[in-house]
């Protein structure tokens, strides 16, 4: 009972400190940059509190109160402390960013905080209906974080495709959770798992059917291949640092109750193999495809987050559902949301006033000018392009060789395929930024935050290189 | 330090590097500081060759830890064949930084960066490693071609980055795939390169796995038709870039064939060696003719590099120890002597800003320590009796003549190619007429002098009395032979009880 609160602490202390700054934000005198250190530093509070180990089997916080719908375990706590963290470096590096844009208020923290809640939520979650409240609780912060800059034409239209087609994701895991109802009369991922086991899954339309449903709604939300039209357009529009905490934080707790979903059985996996596999290579590809075109670096990023989903999916559908640790998942979305997170705090303070610098020809010369934050950039670049000795690197790796481990040898070629493919628009920025003469100063606000989380970030992504993970 | 000479062989040079790269040194400085690093990575290279005993095993081993879990160690050692590859690196290193000035520190860093990665992918003996090293050592080079490099130089390292990162992530591909299936067989993990030549694959894995490997160094080597990115990125780099692809990386790609491929690979080797030998030939003397009608001297240069290249790789799929043995020898050889006349050609070019041969003529009147050292580089290059290129050529074609007796009289007699480029183009820029833009050459200072000159003694030194170098060679090729010939001979005990003690 002691160590239940322990486990559920940091999901308090987000919503607490959520709910805290949005009573702050009434107060017209408090600055933006207070508001920004508190939720530093719930944020880094919730992260020191969730070191505190829990094992690798599901634990039940207050079985008597909230009947099984929470389990933690170090899957959660480790995908918690990425997600924490992405908040964390959010909330630094927005500073700099509403420096340059004059559209910044106190909400956006709450907002934030108030999502990261939702996706600590999402990551316990052992039942639909729980699920379907964080991810709403998730999506409603963020669709207004989308649109945040109310003045510019891109980010309305960024919340409205953004709002509709979510929405119609939210109906379709709404009926999904009927149907399985209508099934099974129970909505617990252990209710769900035993009848799986028993009967098979093919055996009851309407619970693969409503399964189904579920899993298009969360692949909608990580952008899997045919659902992926809208994040290209969302992500252009978003803020940047908004754009970066939707491409981690957001994509680290869905694959969490992806991982929960698919992995509940093993069952539920075999009967769709082919699919996924299919998905996979279609993710991989496509967004590949449409980050080769792109000449905007948000929209590059965007389709190249389709491509790392492509990576999780390989890691999802190879890893062993036995005992299942998720290191490998984990240690993926933990290089790529550092590799990731990193760029977007570089160019949350690089973009200058209004984002005017947005082109990869914008960056041009950056090396000449400022020749450390075009390192770090390309720290993270070269991370998330999978080249030693990166981070991003030994994430790709643990992920083939997971594939080669369950018999997966073509998902592991094609992923290595994929990767050739991803050099070209990463060595773009690259080559923008060093073998170019600079015609631009590359003037910055001065504040310093985003340089300090840039710099972090890029140490972390030579440090991860080396933290081992059990296979 | 003196410890662990191999590490610091390869760490003190990318520590330093970096910092130069980071910490504002003026050019000089930094300049002076890569000297004096690559000074004493030389000075550790003699301490290695002298305490090396030559007992066909992995010498001045380290092993610690990297990533447990997956078996990835952090392994080096050298034996007869590496030590060679590392020592001709640490030698001629150390001219560049004389010969080399006036570039910013952050070249001068790149320098010692890649330094240090090629003598990692020299010494390492676990596969991941090797990879990391293989990878992080062209980072600098692209780097340095693309800011520092000629008027195509986005061309070129474009093209060089997308040709060796596909060949070297395929082979990422089949390194996971043989450690995932050592697992598979022997329940441990691991990635050491005698651990995995216990292996018993399937046919078709075996075959994709050997060719995912032999892209990835045929590339890198390179052998024909795999040699299109090199005339790019050879003419565009700056001549100390030039100068490390051509001396030392097209090398390691040679070496990592008999270091890798031929203990893990070896039936397919020898199923594969004839066509592979003939793509040798092709380029050997497509890339000889090629370079006949090339108007750039360091152009012309570049194809001659490639084209000798050819009778490297030729010496390796001979698959005979005299071929090997020549492989081997011509590496130091060729380092030296195509690693000098790049240098030198970079000085033709600081010096008079042009490396159009028409532009050129009469340098010998103005420099003759200049041409003299040119023309011995030269000459060893084509492999003339009394220089290093000679026994090497000679290992090679006699290996090559008991393999295939066609293949052989071919590469022999094309050889005489290279010569007629080679001193065509010596009398059109060293002797006919000079013109005002050459009468003012000067010819090189005795610093210069001094630093080219050991090189040049080793050449004439090793085409005259190559037996200390064939000695040390001789056992590693043999045992390399042996390997290859007598498939299957590592069983996977042998393999285990490799693997045990690091546990």
């Amino acid at each position: 009972m002691n160590c239940d609160i322990v486990f559920l602490l940091p999901l308090f202390i987000v919503t607490i400190g959520a709910i805290l700054l949005m009573l702050l934000s009434a107060f017209e005198s408090i600055r933006l940059e207070v508001a920004s250190a508190l939720s530093v530093g719930i944020f880094a509070l919730a992260f020191l509190v969730q070191l505190v180990p829990i094992g690798l089997t599901d634990v039940l916080p207050f079985v008597s109160i909230f009947n099984g719908m929470l389990a933690v375990s170090d899957f959660t706590r480790i995908a918690s402390m990425i997600i924490i963290a992405c908040g964390l470096f959010t909330a630094m590096s927005a500073i700099s960013y509403f420096r340059q844009n004059n559209f910044g208020s106190l909400e956006f923290f709450s907002l934030m905080t108030f999502a990261v809640s939702g996706m600590l939520l999402l990551t316990m979650a052992q039942e639909l209906i729980t699920v379907f409240i964080a991810l709403e609780t998730v999506s409603l912060s963020i669709y207004v974080l989308v649109g945040y800059n109310r003045r510019n034409v891109l980010s309305s239209e960024a919340v409205l495709k953004y709002l509709i087609l979510g929405a119609f994701a939210g109906g379709f895991f709404a009926m999904g959770i009927a149907l399985v109802y209508g099934a099974l009369g129970d909505t617990g991922f252990a209710a769900i798992a035993a009848s799986v086991s028993r009967d098979g899954l093919l055996h009851n339309p309407a619970l693969a059917g409503g399964l189904l449903f579920i899993l298009f709604a969360l692949f909608f939300k990580v952008t899997v291949f045919p659902f992926h039209s809208w994040v290209v357009d969302v992500y252009d529009g978003a803020p940047i640092p908004v754009t970066g905490f939707m491409a981690t934080a957001l994509k680290t707790a869905i694959i969490a109750v992806l991982a929960n979903v698919l992995l509940l059985a093993g069952d539920i996996r075999e009967s769709w193999l082919d699919m996924l596999f299919y998905l996979t290579v279609l993710t991989l590809f496509a967004g590949n495809l449409i980050a080769i075109g792109q000449n905007s670096l948000k929209r590059m990023l965007a389709a190249s987050g389709i491509v790392h989903t492509g990576y999780l999916l390989i890691a999802l559908i190879a890893v062993s559902g036995d005992q299942f640790s998720g290191s490998v998942i984990l240690y993926y979305l933990a290089a790529y949301a550092a590799s990731t997170l990193g760029i977007f705090a570089s160019l949350s303070y690089l973009s200058g006033t209004d984002e005017k610098r947005k082109e990869f020809n914008d960056f041009s010369g950056l090396a000449k000018v400022r020749p450390y934050s075009a390192a770090a950039i390309t720290i993270f670049l070269l991370s998330m392009a999978g080249i030693p000795p990166t981070a991003g690197f030994m994430g790709k790796l643990y992920i083939i060789v997971t594939a080669y481990q369950g018999g997966h040898v073509i998902l592991a070629v094609l992923g290595i395929v994929s990767s050739i493919l991803s050099m070209w628009y990463y060595l773009r920025l690259i080559i923008a930024m060093y073998f170019h003469e600079a015609d631009d100063l590359f003037e910055t606000s001065g504040s310093r935050s985003a340089p300090v989380c840039a710099f972090i970030l890029a140490i972390c992504v030579l440090a991860l290189s080396l933290y081992p993970v059990a296979i | 330090m003196f410890e662990n000479v191999l590490s610091t062989m390869i760490f003190l040079p990318i520590v330093i590097g970096l910092a130069a790269m980071l910490i504002p040194f003026s050019s000089t400085t930094a300049r002076r500081i890569g000297l004096i690093v690559s000074l004493v990575v030389l000075f550790f290279g003699i301490k290695v060759y002298l305490g090396f005993t030559g007992n066909g095993q992995l010498e001045f081993t380290e092993t610690r830890s990297l990533i447990e879990s997956v078996g990835i160690f952090y392994r080096i050692g050298v034996d007869g064949i590496s030590l060679f590859v590392l020592l001709t690196g640490a030698a001629l290193i150390p001219i560049v930084f004389v010969v080399v000035k006036d570039r910013p520190r952050a070249f001068y860093g790149s320098l010692l960066v890649t330094q240090g990665a090629m003598a990692g992918a020299i010494c390492a003996a676990d596969l991941v490693l090797f990879y990391a090293f293989w990878e992080v050592m062209l980072l600098p080079i692209f780097f340095m071609i693309g800011i520092y490099g000629g008027p195509n130089r986005k061309a070129a390292t474009i093209k060089i980055m997308l040709y060796t990162v596909s060949g070297s992530l395929l082979m990422l591909a089949a390194i996971i795939y043989l450690g995932v299936a050592f697992h598979g067989q022997y329940g441990v993990w691991s990635f050491d390169t005698a651990g995995l030549a216990g292996l018993q694959l399937s046919d078709k894995a075996a075959a994709l796995s050997f060719f995912a490997f032999m892209i990835a160094f045929a590339i890198k080597i390179p052998i024909f038709p795999l040699h299109t990115w090199l005339p790019d990125a050879y003419t565009e780099a700056p001549a100390a870039a030039t100068f490390l692809l051509s001396a030392i990386m097209a090398k390691i790609g040679i070496y990592a064939v008999i270091r890798f491929i031929m203990p893990i690979f070896g039936p397919e080797l020898v199923r594969y060696a004839m066509p592979l030998a003939w793509a040798a030939v092709i380029g050997l003397i497509y890339c000889g003719i090629a370079a006949i009608g090339q108007k750039d001297i360091k152009r012309l240069l570049a194809f001659s590099s490639a084209s000798h290249m050819g009778i490297l790789a030729l010496g390796l799929f001979c698959l005979n120890i005299q071929a090997l043995t020549g492989s081997i020898y011509q590496i130091m050889a060729h380092a030296t002597s195509t690693g000098l006349l790049f240098l030198l050609i970079g000085i033709i070019e600081d010096r008079l800003q042009t490396r159009e041969i028409s532009d050129l003529g009469g340098i010998a009147r103005q420099a003759p320590i200049f041409a003299c050292f040119f023309a011995i580089a030269l000459l060893a290059s084509v492999g003339l009796p009394g220089t290093s290129g000679f026994i090497g050529e000679f290992l090679i074609i006699m290996g090559a003549i008991k393999f295939d007796t066609t293949l052989g009289v071919l590469a022999a007699t094309t050889l005489i190619i290279g010569v007629c480029y080679m001193l065509w183009m010596f009398q059109r820029v060293f002797f006919e007429k000079g013109n005002d833009r050459t009468n003012g050459f000067a010819d090189l200072s005795i610093c210069e002098t001094l630093a080219f000159l050991p090189v040049i003694l080793l050449i004439l030194f090793m085409g005259v009395f190559p037996q200390p170098f064939i000695a040390r060679i001789t056992p590693a090729a043999q045992s390399q032979i042996a390997t290859v010939q007598g498939t299957g001979q590592i069983s996977g005990q042998v393999a285990l009880d490799h693997i045990q003690p690091q546990k």
